[in-house]
């Protein structure tokens, strides 16, 4: 119902941004993020969050390769971390636990997207203070869970796939840079992908937004070891 | 009728639910069942695939799978009637009927049975198919066994549903993926296209959909070759 109230809001077609945005008003959090991920492939796509703290979620889970939602995903059930402060926590994620608290998310609940066998992906839930969800919000997370995965697996895929209506914003910069640093640094790839993102991590910053400079060529890589050159001008 | 031959057919019937589901494997343990313990002396099954064509599926042996392949290729018999009314349909002495379906009752009485019966298999409004039992003797059908028939019928229909519903299910996010994946490959592609000559994204794009057009390629395929080094792009004209 909440769902549908969304997208009749936006006079749009049901989309994972209404369920998003549905969880976010009935459930005692903060946003929600749902990222596609496939088994086969390994791979994972952010599809959508309700905001830069969702996103940063999502994106430290497909950087670092750990967190709730990954777990979520391989273990096919839902994973709750009401207080990422707590040791338990922090041992289990290390990498993830510190970096979500830091990007203002103390608590993260994923749930896997399930139909049968079939797992497209994972909705993830964050809080800014630590919070238990109770037995009835579980029940209701569950539901806005199964609704992202029929409407996942709903979405309109045109023949060109150049366009992937009801998804979201798709962050192309990340990947446009990769491309670029296959020539810059003359590797394949993953290679250059990897290098992307240990730039990021040693500089401390975003994977964005290190992407975002590179395809400004505001940031350009050299095959020369691990240096690369930043254009002050 | 031998409860313990019924149990053990209803349980393996169920267990398909769970295992590796082989559509041809439980249609046959399905036609066995119904030989084994329901007084009849052959049974098959029409399917409709997806495109809502009738094919024979199942046979407990070759003379019946032949006699319902000659219903299917004359569009003319019980099983078929039962398919498209979804009711089923009992004929006790085929030498009456042959005013009814002709060339259906000559034929069935050259492969040797005298007897039909017909069971829909349906869920709801959804007719799948038939189970079609046949005997050599004319005569009433065991009102016993009817209706276990029909049993039999309903498991193999809800499983069918169920395994069609999850094939889909399985090709959809199939789909997905592939179109999520595309979507990477061709940003890579561009990436690697701008920098190689120079020029903004806008263009690369343009430069790579004119390619795969004029070579008739689909703008993934290219950008995944053009990623993986297998394809030069020679003629490339930006």
């Amino acid at each position: 119902m909440l769902v549908a109230q969304q997208a009749a809001r936006r006079g749009a077609r049901v989309a994972v941004v209404d369920v998003c945005t549905a969880a976010v008003a009935a459930l005692p959090i903060d946003g929600a993020g749902v990222s596609a991920m496939s088994r086969t492939s390994a791979s994972r796509h952010p599809l959508y969050a309700t905001d830069l703290v969702s996103e940063r979620v999502e994106e430290l889970q497909l950087t670092l390769g750990e967190g709730p939602c990954v777990d979520a995903f391989a273990l096919g059930s839902a994973v709750l971390a009401p207080d990422l402060r707590a040791d338990g926590e922090q041992r289990r994620w290390p990498g993830f636990a510190v970096e979500a608290v830091t990007a203002g998310a103390a608590a993260v609940f994923a749930f896997p997207l399930r139909i049968g066998g079939i797992s497209p992906g994972v909705l993830d839930l964050y809080s800014e203070v630590p919070v238990e969800l109770g037995p009835g919000q579980l029940a209701d997370a569950l539901v806005f869970a199964d609704t992202a995965t029929l409407v996942l697996l709903g979405t309109r895929i045109d023949r060109t796939a150049e366009s992937l209506e009801d998804l979201g914003r798709y962050r192309a910069g990340v990947d446009q840079a990769t491309g670029m640093l296959t020539v810059q640094l003359g590797v394949d790839i993953e290679e250059a992908l990897v290098r992307l993102r240990a730039y990021a991590y040693v500089h401390g910053r975003r994977l964005v937004e290190v992407a975002a400079d590179v395809v400004a060529c505001r940031l350009r890589f050299t095959p020369d070891e691990d240096r690369s050159s930043a254009d002050d001008g | 009728m031998n409860e313990q031959l019924l149990a053990k057919a209803f349980v393996e019937l169920a267990d398909t639910l769970v295992a590796d589901f082989d559509l041809i494997d439980f249609l046959r343990t399905l036609t066995d069942s119904c030989v084994d313990m329901l007084g009849v002396d052959a049974a098959g099954v029409l399917l409709a695939d997806l495109d809502g064509e009738l094919r024979v599926k199942a046979a407990s042996d070759e003379q019946v799978r032949l006699l319902e392949l000659f219903q299917v290729q004359n569009d003319e018999g019980p099983c078929l009637e039962c398919f498209h009314t979804g009711a089923p349909v009992t004929v006790e002495d085929l030498g009456t009927e042959s005013a009814r379906w002709p060339r259906f009752t000559a034929q069935a009485r050259r492969s040797g049975y005298s007897a039909v019966q017909t069971l829909p298999m349906r869920l709801r409004d959804e007719v799948v198919g038939a189970l079609n039992l046949f005997r050599v003797l004319p005569g009433p059908f065991d009102p016993a066994a009817t209706p276990v028939a029909q049993a039999l019928a309903d498991v193999a229909t809800i499983s069918l549903l169920q395994q069609r519903s999850s094939q889909q299910t399985a090709l959809l996010n199939e789909q997905l993926q592939t179109a999520l994946n595309s979507r990477v490959v061709i940003e890579q592609a561009k990436g690697k296209l701008a920098e190689r000559q120079d020029i903004g994204m806008e263009e690369a794009f343009t430069a790579l959909r004119k390619y795969a057009r004029s070579h008739n390629r689909r703008l993934s395929d290219l950008a995944g070759a053009f990623i993986d080094g297998t394809e030069p792009l020679t003629g490339l004209v930006v």
